[in-house]
């Protein structure tokens, strides 16, 4: 156990003393963070392109839920689907798997047509990027009504002025007076816009007011993610330096155990995960106020897993492939590819649904499901656990089966 | 008494049916039936171009590579059944500079010197007396990275020598370094041995073979094809070889150039015939004299200086650096 506690500090050592490696593992992944969340923290940039599945639950059946349906079907970039009832559909947000979801109040109808205010229920995954877009979408549906609802609201009471003071014997509506009914009906229109009677309501899908929801709670655990699995592979790939530099033979040929010798390195590369994450984590909460949600616990657990995941996945890159030549690229390929369709830099609900499938073979997906229902969704420890459990899974078939295949010495 | 026996190893790659000797196919032989001893406090040599087998045969040694066929034991351990016994006696010079660039020297020997088990109390003065023996003392903090190459050659050794090993085995340990470095490295190997021990040193330099070495197995495609002292194997050169190269040669001429007075030897190979001789100059005369009084061309003349590297190109007809 001493020994393999001297080759994880060597290579802690190492990395201190590379110069490059602070620069791959702190310095670059800040600025990342910073760049990516302030271009996109704006939002808006290629939502255009992107049609968003909209679970619609009609709870009223009238005839002006039946317009609400009508008026969203018609929106570009909207696909209504209307076969759900409210706790699926507010699952399919919690599982990610919708960007949001409509209820329309079983009152709905008869509200509009008394007069009465009301509102439509806007469900949404606080951490999705589309969050803002669909938020729009409905407050303009409900502007609409609200609208239609202030003109007839206007309209009536200027009969109903008209008509008390009506003589049919003087015959005094000549002497209705039309400016007074604009000057009123705009004022009252005004009015209106402060306490509009058909409101948006958009709740979180554990049912709170949505609170203000900041591009970084989305970037800095994906960022985290993708730059952790940068740090453990290229740390991993250094197995095959070190096969090829003939330092791994030397340790080989020492009276060290297997299991240390090779424990010793891949607990580094772990520790190196780790503390990807965490730093980032903490710059993020630090510089951008990153919420980090209700469980520290949970959040801990999610980042052990991912580091054990990674570092598993880079035992058995090592075993497979055995030359550093191949290996830099491969992994930069698998950690760009799986961090594209995992949810490290868009939502994995903003992806077409055959992606979303293929990302759960990535271990990305896995913990930015558990992230965001953390960081985002306020979730607890007991909403992750199947995050937990799938990557701890992920790490020992990849540990299995990595060790099974690697070369302690020549054949 | 013996550090180490070998006996008929073999160490095979691939499928050695689909080819033989290195890089001659999907099958490569890298060890192809060796035998040998290293007795107590000896230097042994194992001389050979690359690609000969010595570096296998080292890595069996060390425990790096199973054996295909054979019994190895290193100080009375099999290298097979018992390879801990085997890491605790041993000290390795690998040819790779296996050590880390961006430490120093300092943080090399006691990282290693942890792996080798050398008390806390001790490591730090063995690390001190290891950096004076090999010179490095006045650049202990220097990152390796920086080193040259001999002093990078020179800092291998001393890891090597970390654990204070019975058996220590060299290969290669002067590739790629200057003079002063290769000088200071024989010193180094030759103080060792004078306090006892036993060590195997691979190289393809033959005069290095003769400088340090006991005695010699010179090796080519697997082989072992001779071992002795260096001085019986430079004497059965007599007192040189003569290369003549000849366009054509009829048996008649080859039997009366083998009846010359000095020549004990004619091989003939491809384009050119080797003699073996016990007076060389005194040969030459007779050898250019028959050429003449035959009316039969040379095409090249090289008298061959009696040492290992003549040995080595008698027995194979290839240059030691081929």
């Amino acid at each position: 156990m001493k020994k393999l506690l001297y080759i994880t500090l060597n290579e802690l050592l190492l990395l201190v003393k590379d110069r490059m490696a602070a620069v791959w593992m702190i310095i670059l992944p800040l600025a990342m963070t910073t760049i990516m969340g302030l271009v996109f923290g704006g939002f808006g940039g290629g939502s255009e392109a992107v049609v968003i599945d909209l679970p619609v639950v009609d709870q009223d059946g009238g005839e002006m839920a039946a317009v609400v349906l009508d008026i969203l079907s018609q929106t570009e970039n909207l696909q209504v689907e209307t076969a759900y009832d409210e706790e699926t559909a507010r699952q399919l947000v919690a599982d990610g798997q919708r960007a949001g979801a409509i209820v329309i109040p079983s009152s709905f109808s008869a509200a509009m047509t008394s007069g009465q205010p009301t509102a439509l229920e806007l469900i949404v995954a606080p951490g999705g990027q589309t969050t803002p877009l669909l938020e729009g979408m409905v407050r303009g549906v409900t502007n609409g009504f609200s609208n239609v609802q202030t003109t007839v609201e206007v309209a009536i009471s200027e009969v109903q002025r008209a008509i008390s003071g009506y003589d049919p014997s003087t015959n005094s509506g000549q002497h209705l007076d039309y400016e007074g009914i604009a000057e009123r009906a705009v004022a009252t229109a005004l009015e209106r816009l402060d306490d509009p009677p058909v409101r948006t309501q958009v709740t979180t899908v554990s049912g709170t007011e949505e609170e203000e929801f900041d591009i970084f709670d989305q970037m800095v655990p994906g960022y985290a993610v993708m730059f952790a699995m940068f740090a453990v592979l290229s740390a991993a790939g250094g197995i095959l330096e070190e096969k090829e530099r003939g330092t791994f033979k030397r340790l080989f040929i020492s009276p060290i155990p297997r299991w240390s010798l090779l424990g010793g390195k891949l607990l580094a590369q772990f520790l190196m995960g780790v503390g990807q994450i965490a730093l980032m984590f903490l710059f993020g909460a630090l510089v951008f106020h990153v919420q980090l949600g209700n469980s520290l616990v949970g959040l801990s657990l999610i980042t052990l897993a991912t580091c054990w995941a990674t570092t598993s996945l880079g035992i058995l890159l090592v075993s497979v492939i055995r030359s550093r030549k191949q290996i830099h690229p491969i992994t930069t390929l698998i950690i760009l590819g799986s961090s594209a369709i995992g949810g490290s830099w868009y939502p994995l609900f903003m992806m077409p649904r055959a992606v979303q499938q293929v990302a759960r073979v990535t271990l990305v997906a896995w913990a930015m499901e558990g992230y965001n229902r953390l960081m985002i969704l306020g979730g607890s420890l007991a909403d992750v656990w199947a995050d937990i459990g799938v990557l701890v899974l992920y790490g020992v078939i990849c540990f299995t089966v990595g060790l099974r295949l690697f070369q302690f010495k020549e054949a | 008494m013996s550090v180490v026996t070998v006996e008929n190893l073999h160490k095979h790659y691939g499928d050695p049916r689909q080819g033989s000797g290195q890089g001659s196919g999907r099958g490569v032989k890298a060890v192809d039936g060796i035998s040998f001893e290293i007795q107590q406090g000896e230097i042994f040599g194992l001389l050979g171009p690359n690609g000969a087998g010595k570096t296998t045969t080292i890595n069996v040694l060390c425990t790096y590579t199973e054996p295909t066929v054979g019994q190895v034991t290193v100080v009375g351990h099999s290298v097979t059944a018992e390879p801990e016994a085997v890491k605790r006696a041993i000290g390795v010079v690998p040819q790779d500079i296996a050590l880390y660039p961006d430490l120093n020297a300092v943080e090399n020997l006691r990282f290693f010197g942890r792996m080798y088990d050398v008390p806390r109390a001790r490591l730090e003065q063995r690390i001190a007396d290891l950096l004076e023996l090999v010179g490095l003392t006045e650049h202990a903090g220097k990152r390796v990275e920086h080193y040259s190459g001999g002093m990078k050659r020179r800092l291998n050794l001393a890891v090597g020598l970390l654990s204070e090993p019975r058996f220590l085995m060299l290969d290669e340990p002067t590739v790629g370094v200057d003079p002063q470095s290769r000088n200071a490295i024989f010193e180094n190997i030759q103080a060792l041995n004078r306090q006892g021990l036993t060590i195997l040193y691979t190289t393809h330099y033959m005069e290095e073979a003769e400088l340090l070495c006991h005695r010699v197995a010179i090796m080519d495609e697997g082989r072992i094809i001779a071992l002795d002292t260096p001085q019986r194997l430079i004497k059965t050169l007599g007192t040189g070889l003569i290369h003549v190269g000849v366009k054509d040669v009829n048996e008649a001429m080859l039997a009366r150039l083998r009846a010359l007075p000095q020549v004990k030897d004619v091989t003939r190979r491809d384009n050119a015939l080797a003699f073996e001789t016990m007076d060389a100059q005194r040969a030459l005369l007779d050898i250019i004299g028959l050429f003449n009084e035959m009316d039969t061309p040379m095409t090249s003349l090289e008298i061959l200086e009696p040492n290992l590297e003549s040995v080595f190109i008698q027995l194979t007809g290839k240059q030691l650096r081929d």
